[in-house]
């Protein structure tokens, strides 16, 4: 409605301002002299130009694209607004050149740029709509033809008028309609295979891949042809700020298509070597559907170091978007491989301890230990963690802390039989003849104190005998060490345990 | 590629319909695209939202599930953590590397575990509970922090609105 007046008006407006100068000068090149010198005219028909414009657009856009989508509107104005903010700025830099030949061809790159978008907007939709009429298949290559054509016809003029009459403002231009032959280019290779998913029934799963591909190199093209542009730009007028923003967002956009290619490419890699084949067991076992495609998985599945089993499909487009397990997140590049570079046991994992009495055989409840528990791996620093891994790791230092309660039960256990074992042997001497037992409290604080010197060791082997020979069971050099014992490790276990205990609650 | 998409949003509405979540309704707006659906979400109880029946529009990327669906509420919503167009900002809806708000770790991100009926249940206790530090909307935030009961007549509002009530 809003549209249908101002073009009315215009058009009335334009009738008038005509007639006016036909009614004053009564021929047709004196109304012309009047009207391109008066300037109220001059904004009349300007404003009139515009109007048709917008109208030959409408036209344009009902013939190849029917009705637009809210999202592609919207898309069109955001982009639109950034397009003459652009165009603002480079009037600037050929201020000299400015005229309504200038404006025009600028209006006219304007124009056409929107319907690229346009363009590319609608094949971007193609994935998404179920059904594909042969109207679209015409109308998108009609367009894109139409475009090239004007493309190339433009970029020919700019490439003749700079050739013949030096550097000017078509240089802009010739850049420009390069840029936008490379989008056609890029639309063009996605409509080829979106036409092609779409003829085919099963999906396509190297599809993702050529369009990664295909980005790569369409802005590796264009990030060179920016920096050509504003070399020779900086060369001959001055910095051209209207092209850092494109520009500064294709170089983004191109380290981001390079890095998705490096690191899915990586990922991939690790899948297909690395990861094993998940077995029928494990598919039978786990819940026997892929969390990606929420299909059953029959064959063609792989296991990741975490366990997380899926479809080798989905994970390698997935692998395309990020390198982490769907499930829980963790990062398949930064992981540890899962069979051949297993972790080597940290050092801090404790071997099993010497047992504290060499000669004593050991207790019962030594039985029940066995091996060590598995050592977790153990990365370097923690700060370089994700959350992922780090819970990952709470995960594992979990099942140290129990490894650990339980060794220290085992500690206590051993403790309590030393003591007993240490009553004993109190009792028999207490039993024994008195300086016999003197003699033997002797050498233990001897034995004890200065096991380094000599000469008190040459009165052991009288003394040890003889306590030995008392029906000691164990014959030990050790008692004497084991004496402190009972108290303090015993004690220092209990707490520990206590702590534990109070951690693990 | 669209198939796998299309077939996971088949399995999934198929899933929502067999076995509805409480207090949740969706499916696609028409059975032509399966890439817009609808969905009506119950505010819960023993909230502000108690009783309404707030409307929000998903948009599904062609990729899905590879990248997270869009959403945003259709009727007018005060919540610090839905803009004020109804987008909804929670980080289940975004993809690590897209952080709008900076706050979010990548871990609650999106990923193709992810389904429509998780992103509805994470709305509900949006719902419930607001995150008021990420704030989309920083005047709802602002009130939510310091004059709840403003917040809570404001919600009042809404529900009354959604469900076609007569405001007093």
């Amino acid at each position: 409605m809003k549209a249908l007046l101002a073009t009315v008006s215009s058009l009335v407006l334009t009738t008038v301002v005509i007639g006016n100068a036909y009614y004053q000068k009564k021929q047709f090149y004196p109304s012309i002299v009047y009207l391109t010198n008066s300037n109220p005219s001059m904004a009349v028909m300007y404003l009139q130009a515009f109007i048709l414009v917008l109208l030959v657009g409408k036209l344009l856009r009902k013939i190849f694209f029917g009705q637009l989508r809210p999202a592609e509107f919207e898309h069109l104005i955001e982009r639109s607004w950034y397009a003459i903010t652009e165009t603002c700025l480079a009037f600037t830099v050929f201020r000299d050149d400015f005229n309504p030949k200038f404006i025009a061809l600028f209006t006219l790159l304007l124009f056409l740029k929107a319907f690229h978008w346009l363009a590319e907007d609608r094949v971007d939709y193609m994935e998404r709509s179920p059904v594909i009429g042969w109207l679209f298949h015409v109308r998108i290559l009609g367009l894109l033809m139409l475009l090239a054509h004007a493309d190339f016809y433009f970029i020919h003029h700019a490439y003749q008028f700079t050739a013949s009459k030096g550097p000017s403002v078509q240089l802009v231009f010739g850049f420009e309609y390069s840029i936008l032959i490379i989008m056609i280019a890029n639309i063009l290779i996605k409509y080829v295979l979106h036409a092609i998913d779409s003829r085919w029934e099963a999906p396509w799963e190297s599809k993702a891949a050529v369009l990664l591909y295909t980005e790569l190199a369409i802005n590796f093209l264009k990030v060179l042809l920016y920096i050509g542009f504003v070399a020779i730009m900086v060369r001959i007028y001055t910095l051209p700020l209207f092209a850092f923003r494109p520009m500064y967002e294709t170089m983004r956009s191109f380290k981001k298509a390079y890095n998705d290619v490096v690191l899915s490419r990586r990922a991939i890699r690790n899948m297909n070597t690395l990861y094993p084949d998940a077995t029928a067991e494990e598919l039978a076992a786990a819940d026997n559907e892929c969390i990606i495609c929420r299909e059953e998985m029959h064959t063609g599945a792989k296991k990741l170091p975490c366990n997380h089993i899926f479809h080798a499909a989905c994970l390698r487009l997935w692998f395309q978007r990020q390198q982490t397990c769907p499930t829980c997140r963790l990062n398949v590049l930064r992981a540890p491989a899962p069979e051949p570079a297993a972790p080597a046991p940290p050092p801090a994992a404790p071997a099993p301890p010497p047992p504290p009495f060499p000669n004593m055989p050991p207790p019962p409840t030594m039985m029940g230990w066995g091996p060590p528990p598995p050592p977790p791996p153990r990365p370097a620093a923690l700060a370089n963690l994700t959350t992922a891994e780090l819970q990952r790791l709470e995960g594992t230092e979990r099942r140290n802390v129990e490894a650990r309660l339980l060794l220290l039960r085992e500690i206590q256990a051993m403790l309590d039989a030393s003591v007993l074992l240490m009553q004993q042997y109190s009792a028999v001497v207490a039993n024994m003849p008195q300086n016999s037992a003197n003699a033997a409290t002797q050498t233990d604080v001897v034995t004890n104190t200065e096991t380094a010197a000599p000469a008190p060791v040459k009165k052991e082997p009288d003394v040890v005998p003889t306590t030995s020979g008392a029906g000691l069971r164990p014959p030990s050099p050790a008692p004497s060490s084991s004496k402190a014992h009972p108290e303090g490790p015993q004690s220092d276990a209990a707490t520990a345990l206590d702590s534990n205990r109070s951690v693990m609650q | 590629m669209a198939g796998s998409a299309l077939r996971r949003l088949m399995a999934e509405y198929k899933q929502l319909t067999i076995n509805p979540p409480e207090g949740i309704l969706a499916g696609p707006i028409n059975e032509e695209n399966f890439f817009e659906w609808e969905a009506l979400i119950t505010g819960p109880e023993g909230t502000c939202f108690e009783g309404g029946i707030f409307p929000a529009k998903l948009v599904f990327p062609p990729d899905y599930p590879l990248s997270p669906p869009k959403m945003q509420f259709i009727c007018e919503m005060f919540h610090p953590n839905i803009y004020a167009d109804g987008r909804v900002c929670i980080s289940i809806l975004h993809a690590p590397g897209d952080d709008p708000m900076g706050y979010e770790s990548s871990a609650e991100r999106w990923s193709p575990v992810q389904s429509v009926e998780k992103i509805l249940l994470s709305v509900v206790s949006m719902l419930a509970e607001p995150n008021d530090e990420s704030g989309a909307n920083v005047d709802a935030a602002k009130m939510w922090r310091e004059d709840r009961e403003q917040f809570n007549k404001i919600a009042e509002r809404l529900v009354k609105s959604t469900l076609g009530l007569p405001l007093q």
